[in-house]
């Protein structure tokens, strides 16, 4: 008789810290090559499910647990740790994380040197596990200087050579690009083709579809809303909280007859104001001896502007943003803000006029209350007393963050940090805002709600950004961002901006997009097809009113 | 994740050596000059120009170890040399005791008219102490540039440690670039945030203070890494069995050549120091007369 390689049964989880259960009667089990999608909104279980699987959980994370996960028959809390490992290789979401050697072969090797395997045989598995890849070139890369989609590959690579028959792989695409993600989901399918069962949890359900997943499993508060085939959208899965092709949106949105959402304020101002910043002929390098990383780059921005930086990793889209608060002074040409050259502004005097949120709110976040941590930057500025706890009060208000003033905001979820930092900014009253990859971290709901908040006016008044910002530049990954928030598109990629203009312009251009690594999204298609109605782009609900 | 230093392969005799023959005649030098306290210069120069020899043959660029050089000046010239002249400590008590013309006083504390007199010994025990620290730094500073990172562990292993103590070992080393890359970022994000490093006023107490900016967000963030480099470990069963170390060291003839030279040297000190009583602290003549004429 052959056994599941997975059994979960009536699998409930209650973690010793928290008074609710984790997750709740959960129960399904996995053949031999399937790829089951396992998706659903931050706080919904899946990764509680995850550590029962890998068994973190009962290892590491303390708790009751009741109910079985057999791994091939064996009760998982049974296993020794290095058993564990060779039956479940899990694969985290940020491969940054997960690597501990300084080289390719040696991170590739780690796994079965801890093993204690004859050394043949573990120079055997990482060649096989090289090969697999195709990353036999990566062989004595460090793996610090490696892509994010390479570095994935070799955390991958070092997984599989512990031969586990299931992979767990968590939030794989979080931390690449979209061409790098649709290459891992590739690699993802053929290993469940060759006999792995794979676990994929992943909220942007959109893009996992690409790995051509064999049942997809939805959880909500815990529980198992569904389980099953993926044809269409099943009817139990809320399409706010998981990212899903926009077709399918528009559909779920028609048969609810739910009003269509009303377009969001125009997004497109007609005329431009007066130019805020501005890069004349800007050549950067950091030294005489580096590469150049931007060549020849001239921009304004102009006031009204909500600017999408879009292009591949190591683009240099970062640089050219640190170019604007003077954290780096050009090479030759130079950078104005406000009409005054950068060269002969400190740091300080230009966050007078613009604020830049970085990509992760830990690199800045120290002071023991939101308050005070809100308070630093005008006292920095030398706003007035009274002037900073005006500031403070109307910057936490906008984020929605009222009543989280005494909170230590490093004990805050990562989308209120990240809330956080921008009312940091917020406080000094910058005229420019911008920020580095604004949804890093967050999950598909949280991210849209948090955009949302930004950018959307209700019931006629400004939006956030536009009430008290006079322009925004956010560097981002995300075409749908770029489709559904932006009103200029910049794209970026071979140190200069190779295109630029309204989201429509620029992105219709497809082959440009994928030359720079810039992959299509459905509701960048379903827009472009509507664009003759529609005269402009908008979210997936609000295309549902018009005819397809 | 850790990222390492600036490391390049180079084809030169010291990066074709064995790392533990760097390592184990790293420590000869260091040994030699400790155990036996030696602080005689006609012993400390000749070691020096040794150190100096390995340093120069291992062809690092200059812009490499530029910030290197200046913490090791910075730090050797003022802690160690003005600790030295000032207070004599750090070193054999005759440093302090023994009668020696005075050449002047510095004023420290006016208000209490304490007066410190700097003589003959202290400045030259200053200029020795400051050439012993350098031998040794100087064979220590090429490390990190042109060893191989992927070897940190296995020397250590190979040297006899457990598996636990070498791959610590292999990570320690590389936590401190890490550590920088992240000071770096975040004082790009606070000074975005309108904070002046040069603008630190105010007393000690109140400097410290205003560095908490920096300093927490960087100990939250290593602590962060700490906790994900063992995880990333236990997934992938660290320390459950005895650990086959993939990469094998060999030692060359150069290595026991080196391994030859250091294991002499730190015979020599000890043999000079205490059968022959050759090495400890004196002022040659030439340097008082020179001084005071």
């Amino acid at each position: 008789m052959s056994t599941s390689p997975l059994v979960v049964e009536n699998l409930s989880f209650k973690y010793r810290t928290r008074p609710e259960l984790a997750i709740e009667d959960i129960s399904f089990e996995l053949k031999q090559g399937e790829l089951l999608l396992i998706a659903g909104s931050s706080g919904c279980g899946k990764t509680t499910l995850a550590r029962c699987i890998n068994g973190l959980i009962p290892r590491s994370y303390r708790g009751a647990r009741k109910g079985r996960v057999l791994l091939n028959g064996r009760e998982v809390a049974d296993l020794k740790i290095a058993e564990m490992a060779q039956e479940v290789g899990t694969l985290l979401q940020d491969p940054e994380r997960q690597i501990v050697a300084s080289n390719v072969f040696n991170e590739i090797a780690f796994g079965p040197e801890n093993l204690g395997l004859p050394r043949e045989e573990i120079v055997a598995r990482v060649e096989r596990a090289m090969r697999r890849l195709n990353i036999e070139y990566l062989r004595e890369r460090e793996t610090f200087n490696l892509s994010g989609g390479e570095k994935q590959k070799a955390a991958l690579a070092g997984v599989l050579t512990m031969n586990p028959s299931i992979l767990l792989l968590d939030e794989p695409l979080a931390s690449l690009d979209p061409a790098s993600a649709h290459e891992a989901l590739a690699v993802f399918r053929s290993l469940a083709d060759e006999g792995k069962t794979i676990i994929l949890v992943e909220h942007r359900v959109e893009d996992a579809l690409a790995a051509k997943p064999d049942r997809l499993l939805y959880m909500e508060d815990g529980r198992i809303q569904y389980l099953g085939p993926i044809r269409d959208l099943p009817p139990e899965i809320d399409y706010t909280q998981v990212k899903l092709p926009a077709q399918w949106v528009v559909k779920r949105v028609r048969a609810e007859k739910k009003p269509a959402e009303p377009p969001t304020s125009p997004k497109v101002k007609k005329e431009r104001g007066e130019p805020l910043v501005v890069f004349e002929d800007v050549d950067f390098r950091y030294g005489d001896e580096y590469p150049l990383i931007l060549q020849n780059v001239n921009l304004t921005i102009y006031r009204g502007d909500l600017i999408a930086v879009l292009g591949p990793n190591g683009a240099g889209k970062s640089t050219l943003v640190k170019h604007a608060i003077g954290l780096l002074k050009p090479t030759r040409g130079r950078v104005l803000v406000g009409g005054q050259d950068t060269r002969k502004m400190s740091v300080a005097q230009i966050a007078r006029s613009l604020g830049y949120v970085f990509q992760s709110p830990t690199h800045m976040l120290y002071a023991s209350t939101v308050q005070e941590e809100l308070e630093f930057g005008p006292r920095n500025l030398g706003f007035k007393a009274d002037d900073i706890a005006a500031s403070v009060k109307e910057s936490i208000a906008t984020v929605n963050l009222k009543g989280f003033e005494e909170y230590p905001p490093l004990g805050l979820s990562f989308g209120q940090q990240k809330r956080t930092t921008i009312a940091a900014v917020l406080a000094m009253r910058s005229k420019i805002l911008v920020m580095d990859e604004p949804t890093a971290g967050q999950d598909f709901a949280n991210y849209t709600r948090f955009m949302e908040a930004l950018c959307k006016s209700s019931n006629g008044s400004q939006s956030i950004l536009s009430a008290n910002f006079e322009s925004t530049v956010f560097i981002t990954h995300d075409l749908d961002l770029a489709v559904t928030y932006a009103n200029r598109v910049l794209l970026f990629g071979d140190k200069h901006i190779v295109a630029e203009g309204k989201p429509e312009d620029v992105l219709k251009d497809i082959d440009v997009l994928l030359k720079y690594r810039v992959r299509p999204t459905s509701l960048l298609h379903l827009n472009l097809e509507l664009l003759p109605q529609t005269g402009g782009f908008l979210p997936a609900e609000s295309l549902a009113g018009f005819a397809l | 994740m850790l990222v390492t230093w600036k490391y390049r392969p180079r084809n030169t005799f010291i990066q074709r050596l064995d790392p533990r023959t760097r390592l184990i005649f790293l420590f000869s030098v260091i040994f030699a000059l400790t155990i036996p306290e030696i602080w005689d210069f006609r012993i400390i120069l000749p070691l020096f120009a040794v150190s100096l020899t390995l340093y120069l043959m291992a062809r690092i660029e200059w812009k490499d170890v530029r910030r290197a050089w200046l913490f090791i000046i910075v730090f050797v010239v003022f802690i160690v040399g003005i600790n030295g002249v000032l207070s004599g400590r750090g070193g054999p008590s005759s440093v302090t005791n023994i009668e020696s013309p005075i050449l002047f006083y510095v004023p420290l504390l006016r208000e209490l008219g304490w007066k410190v007199p700097i003589t003959v010994s202290k400045v030259w025990f200053a200029l020795n102490q400051i050439v012993r620290m350098l031998t040794m730094a100087i064979l220590a500073i090429p490390i990190p540039y042109t060893m191989d990172p992927n070897i940190y562990g296995t020397a250590f292993k190979r040297m006899g440690a457990s598996d636990n103590f070498s791959f610590t070992m292999d990570l320690a080393f590389r936590f401190l670039p890490t550590f920088a890359r992240d000071f770096t970022i975040t004082v790009d994000a606070q000074r975005a945030r309108g904070y002046e490093m040069e603008a630190l006023k105010g007393g000690l107490a109140e400097r410290i203070r205003r560095l908490a900016p920096l300093i927490i967000p960087v100990v939250m963030q290593s602590t962060v890494t700490g906790e994900e480099v063992i995880d990333a470990m236990d997934l992938r069963a660290f320390g459950t069995n005895k650990r086959t170390w993939i990469k094998q060291l060999h030692y060359a003839p150069r290595d026991y050549f080196i391994l030859g030279l250091g294991a002499a040297i730190f015979i020599a000190c000890c043999v000079l120091k205490w059968g022959f009583g050759i090495g400890g602290f004196f002022v040659p003549d030439f340097f008082t007369n020179w001084l005071v004429g």
